[in-house]
């Protein structure tokens, strides 16, 4: 991104130009895609054009002023629709931009299009999209990964140089990993969600995703800070793209844990982890094992909350104020009738779970439960950061799989086996690709740290994209 | 297996219209579900209180203080059925004799 830039600055590029590309490689690359819902060529090149004017009057807004980006479709566009790939939504046109977006526009970034996701981002696969399944850049019959693999597959397919996503048990690194780009769940609070759809506001966070480990920073560095629209973001701090000094990775301790490297993790993506880690051995790290014995309860512990908090999300969709309105002689048959019509079998799932966690006679010993186990999951997490600085397991127990191949939810919902742990104790957490495996597909690295340690994670991510890692789009 | 019963009710209390195939469906996904949470009954959490957020927040509320709101007719523009400037809806109140 540093070299586009510089491409801009000296003016041996214009921002028209640049959006004139990445629209040309969409609408060449689309029709095998689908990883976008809405593209907006005509805005998109308004924007880069207002982009060229600013640089022509040396007045850019930032260094990457007039480089274009897309918008998972759950985060909120003012007068650009925002269907979070819900029928229900279908028509919607926010009237609000995103806390994110209105950071992105004020640092003059032209705005490309909504990418496709899982219904309200409920899924790991984007076959859930009530706009179709967005297909994997190295196989088209695999997915993409999800929920927001339209805009990893944007990115990997190089229709867009970055795009931003939103991570709730696994959401931004498992496209990531499976697209073979790079993506970043933040520390919960560092990114306001101001205008992000909610999924479950307890562990949702926006993020970044982009083609090398330093694009996502300087992405991430766009994003971060505290915002008054979001009370949870108020402990935030603005972020610094750090320092690539590789002088960190020695003495380092990598906590790396065994109950990540068991029963169902792919042979092929254990040993593409295991070389970045002796890699970063070579270096001069010291890898600890260690235990994070309660990973054993994070996906039922996800599940039990994402559903509880997605009921409870999904209950402003009634058909009144906005989405879709299925005519009835009384209110709650409306609703009723509304809500059956917009929404998709996913969704439905999860509201019926989720109102059975959160119901009167149920609420103690399920709810209240994962709740409590979620405290211990989260004190397991903080007593191994008193002895690791960070932690590396894979990002997925496999590779991308093919489009059709995981039949029952709970199969789908494994897909979050690695990466529900960082979102239930809100740790950030770092995508980076490690190699591939012997059909050409794309493994990733996981890389977790303390509460608000993403420099480090940065400087640790940017030395395995270097020794281990694919870089730039797939073609 | 979660009773037929138990799915309609919850389907009820979330306002949901569900088919009979759905209701068979969901009846088979909430029983395997709860199967699957299983273990997480059995873990001691007597010495621990619920986490709902991770990270530690004190809530930081802003001064309440009146700023700019979303004009009327652009918020009515988005209502699916509207009216004199309002959003309509069935009646919900039972006319007084």
């Amino acid at each position: 991104m540093k070299k586009l830039a510089n491409l801009l600055e000296t003016k041996q590029v214009s921002s028209q130009e640049i959006v004139e590309h990445y629209l040309g490689e969409i609408t060449r690359q689309e029709p095998m895609l689908n990883a976008f819902i809405t593209v907006d060529q005509e805005g998109a090149l308004t924007q880069a054009q207002a982009a060229d004017q600013r640089r022509a009057e040396n007045r850019p807004l930032s260094p990457w002023d007039g480089i274009p980006i897309a918008i998972k479709d759950n985060i909120s566009t003012r007068g650009l629709n925002t269907t979070c790939a819900s029928r229900f939504l279908a028509n919607y046109r926010p009237l609000f931009d995103a806390t994110v977006v209105r950071y992105l526009k004020d640092a003059g970034l032209p705005i490309l299009g909504k990418t496709n996701l899982d219904e309200f981002a409920m899924g790991s696969s984007t076959e859930y999209s009530a706009y179709g399944v967005t297909c994997n850049p190295h196989d088209r019959s695999r997915v993409s990964g999800g929920s927001s693999g339209g805009s990893a597959a944007a990115v990997a397919a190089g229709e867009i140089p970055w795009s931003l996503g939103s991570d709730t048990g696994g959401s931004i690194r498992q496209p990531a990993s499976f697209c073979g780009v790079v993506g970043l769940k933040p520390t919960y609070g560092w990114v306001s969600r101001y205008g992000l759809v909610a999924l479950a506001p307890s562990l949702d966070q926006i993020g970044p995703l982009a083609t090398s480990v330093e694009d996502t920073a300087i992405l991430f560095s766009l994003l971060a800070g505290a915002d008054p629209k979001d009370a949870s973001s108020a402990a935030a701090q603005t972020f610094e793209v750090p320092a690539w000094d590789e002088r960190c990775i020695k003495g380092l301790k990598i906590g790396v844990p065994e109950e990540f490297f068991g029963k169902g993790l792919h042979p092929e993506v254990e040993q593409a982890v295991r070389r970045g880690l002796r890699a970063l051995e070579e270096q001069g790290a010291v890898l600890v094992p260690i235990s994070l014995s309660t990973n054993e309860y994070a996906i039922d512990t996800y599940l039990t909350l994402v559903t509880a908090e997605a009921s409870s999300s999904l209950a402003r969709y009634d058909g009144v104020r906005y989405g879709e309105r299925v005519g009835a002689q009384d209110s709650n048959t409306m609703f009723a009738k509304s809500r059956a019509a917009g929404f998709g079998p996913e969704v439905k799932r999860r509201i019926i779970l989720g109102t059975y966690v959160l119901s009167a006679s149920h609420y103690e010993a399920y709810y209240e439960q994962a709740q409590r186990v979620r405290t211990l999951i989260r004190q397991d997490v903080l007593e191994a950061f008193r002895h690791v600085d960070v932690i590396i397991t894979p990002t997925t127990p496999t590779a991308a799989f093919r489009i059709g191949a995981k039949q029952s939810p709970l199969e789908m919902y494994l897909s979050d086996l690695f990466t529900a742990m960082a979102n239930l104790s809100g740790i950030p957490a770092l995508s980076v690709p490690c190699g591939k495996d012997s059909k050409g597909l794309p493994l990733g690295m996981q890389i977790m740290g303390k509460h608000f340690s993403e420099a480090l994670l940065f400087r640790v991510g940017h030395f395995v994209e270097k020794t281990v890692g694919i870089r730039g789009c797939c073609r | 297996m979660i009773d037929r019963g138990e799915v309609i009710r919850m389907a009820r209390l979330a306002r949901l219209e569900l088919s009979e195939a759905e209701i068979a469906q969901y009846q088979m996904d909430l029983t395997s579900f709860l199967i699957s949470g299983e273990k997480l009954q059995k873990v001691d959490v007597s010495r621990v209180e619920g986490t709902s957020h991770a990270v530690p927040v004190t809530h930081e509320l802003r001064k309440d203080e009146v700023g700019p709101s979303l004009p009327q007719d652009a918020v009515l523009l988005a209502g699916p059925k509207v009216q004199d400037g309002f959003f309509q809806v069935p009646r919900i109140v039972e006319a007084q004799e």
